[in-house]
């Protein structure tokens, strides 16, 4: 009978169903995603744990001002040009770090291959740059001892199939902070946070780690505050800029905690990309900033796909779009 | 994949066949009555709330067999989320089941968020025996602090298939669908199980279980949240 054959496959789809609810089993994460959000977070919050303050502390000022750059995915392939013409852009301006929002290759072993070696070539040449002598001239002087100030956070093209095992290779956590000193009496620190929202939801653990006030250094010691400005960088986007995306944004629920938890962050600035398009929102004292794609894939045309933010010596902070020239060879 | 080809088509003959009965399923009015009222319990657990729990009821007049109005409360613990919605619609037979034209205006409060939310839809549901496809848009606009945002147009979909025709006095079904009683999402897919059965003439029991994956178009459908319902709807 036909609907007994019907009854035994809806049955069937129920028993997953069922099976579903439980956290040990996912047949959907089976089919496409080798490790959860709370896996990667708890793995992620180990190193950083195991890490805290390990090269994480930049020094701000040189000059009046400071800068860093962004940039979104990218979405490295074979072709690494867009990806190296960050690097580069970078390098020539001295910004003092960068950050990339996600889906910085599509998940294949030997496109994160070449990721690797484009981020070690550039990692001598940053050597190169600001540690001369020390590069020239001392014997023990070694490039993994080298901070490349390269700071990423997962997307979801990271770590489908399988994919987390290559990033966490080269990357090792998805879920950290860095620190930029800028004033050392009365100590005063900008506050970079990477947030893992790859799986479209930063997981039950993430939230509960920011809850516990994992990320809430704001007091020194003696309770004076010592957090100036924060920057916030994540993949998925929050505000969609169009009808007709397609990306899965944050259910409603997650998007209202974010964004109250950047408001209780006093956060300057949010970076997220995910949707490849640009988008600008302002929430309250919160910059939001969705940056379109730099992919040569996505966008082969040059365009201005990366953001450089200056924040000067009196905390005034500002930004600019810079251009990408870089085109398919 | 053969085997499902002949178990479609089968079910498609199988729907033409059925189509011209009187459906008195959960949703369906059988010409009969003119009022239901139905409340349910929901529990849920959530990411970013952890546990939750709450109440619902609701009230819908058939002022026609083809007209009908309704409004709906609902009160959920952990999120803080205090709903209520208005809605209309139009019945439009059809020799293969019936076209719902239904609008819903809808108000949701998350306190615990200090945000509040305004929707509208508008939504056509083409319910036939055993399935019904539901498409439509959503005006969402929201409101936190002093920052309101309106999303662009969210579109709405939905799909149900259930083992029993809707005639039957008791179902289990299966559903696809990026909204719920309370919410429209616009590219996380729900989806459950559901199931009725009828008590007494006047009476039916419901229930609901509800997957809420996060992320489902970036290929990483994550667990965010799994809810059930349990209620009793009462037409007179």
């Amino acid at each position: 009978m036909v609907t007994m054959k019907t009854t035994h496959y809806i049955l069937l789809g129920a028993v997953l169903l069922l099976l579903s609810a439980c956290d040990k089993v996912s047949p959907i994460g089976v089919l496409v995603s080798g490790t959860g959000v709370e896996d990667r977070v708890k793995m992620s919050n180990a190193y950083y744990q195991g890490h805290k303050g390990d090269g994480t502390m930049l020094s701000g000022y040189e000059g009046d001002e400071y800068t860093f750059l962004v940039g979104a995915d990218s979405h490295l392939t074979t072709d690494d040009g867009r990806m190296r013409e960050m690097l580069q852009i970078a390098l020539d301006n001295n910004d003092l770090l960068m950050a990339h929002l996600g889906d910085i290759a599509d998940t294949k072993a030997e496109y994160y291959i070449i990721l690797e070696d484009l981020i070690d070539e550039y990692r001598e040449k940053y050597a190169k740059k600001y540690y001369a002598e020390h590069y020239l001239n001392d014997e023990n002087f070694s490039l993994d001892k080298v901070r490349y100030p390269f700071f990423p956070v997962v997307g979801n093209h990271d770590i489908t199939h399988n994919g987390w095992a290559l990033w966490s290779n080269i990357f090792h956590s998805s879920f950290y902070d860095v620190y930029v000193l800028v004033n050392l009496d009365p100590p005063q620190l900008d506050h970079f946070i990477f947030l893992d929202s790859a799986s479209g939801t930063l997981g039950r653990e993430q939230v509960k780690l920011l809850e516990q006030g994992v990320l809430n250094d704001y007091y020194h010691d003696t309770g004076e505050k010592i957090i100036r400005h924060t920057f916030v960088f994540s993949h998925t986007n929050i505000f969609r800029p169009r009808s007709v995306e397609f990306a899965s944004t944050f259910p409603r629920e997650e998007m209202f905690f974010l964004l109250n938890k950047f408001s209780e962050w006093e956060t300057d600035m949010v970076f997220l990309g995910h949707v490849h398009k640009w988008d600008y929102q302002k929430v309250g004292d919160t910059e939001y900033l969705t940056l379109d794609s730099m992919c040569e894939a996505n966008n082969p045309q040059p365009g201005d796909y990366l953001v450089r933010v200056h924040v000067k010596k009196d905390g005034t902070i500002s930004w600019e779009k810079v251009r990408m020239n870089y085109t398919k060879k | 994949m053969n085997r499902i080809i002949v178990i479609l088509c089968l079910l498609l003959g199988t729907i033409t066949m059925q189509a011209q009965n009187a459906f008195i399923g959960q949703h369906r009015y059988n010409g009969e009555h003119k009022n239901e009222i139905s409340g349910y319990a929901m529990a849920g657990n959530n990411v970013v709330v952890s546990g939750y729990g709450g109440f619902g009821l609701s009230y819908k007049r058939h002022l026609t067999d083809r007209w009908h109005v309704g409004a709906d409360v609902q009160q959920q613990w952990g999120k803080q989320l205090y709903s209520n919605d208005v809605q209309g619609g139009y019945r439009l037979p059809v020799w293969w089941g019936d076209i719902n034209i239904d609008g819903k205006l809808m108000y949701n409060r998350y306190n615990r968020w200090n945000a509040n939310e305004t929707i509208g839809n508008l939504s056509l549901t083409w319910e036939m025996p055993y399935f019904f496809l539901r498409v439509g848009e959503s005006y969402i606009h929201w409101k936190t602090g002093d920052f309101g945002y309106t999303e662009p147009l969210t579109f709405t979909f939905g799909f149900g298939a259930m083992i029993r025709p809707r005639t039957n006095s008791w179902n289990i079904g299966l559903f696809f669908r990026n909204y719920d009683d309370f919410y429209y999402e616009n590219w996380n897919i729900n989806w459950g199980l559901n199931f009725y059965g009828r008590l007494t003439k006047q009476m039916y029991l419901f229930g609901e279980f509800n997957i809420r994956p996060a992320g489902s178009m970036s290929q990483l459908a994550s667990k965010y949240e799994t809810s059930g319902k349990l209620g009793l709807k009462y037409v007179w």
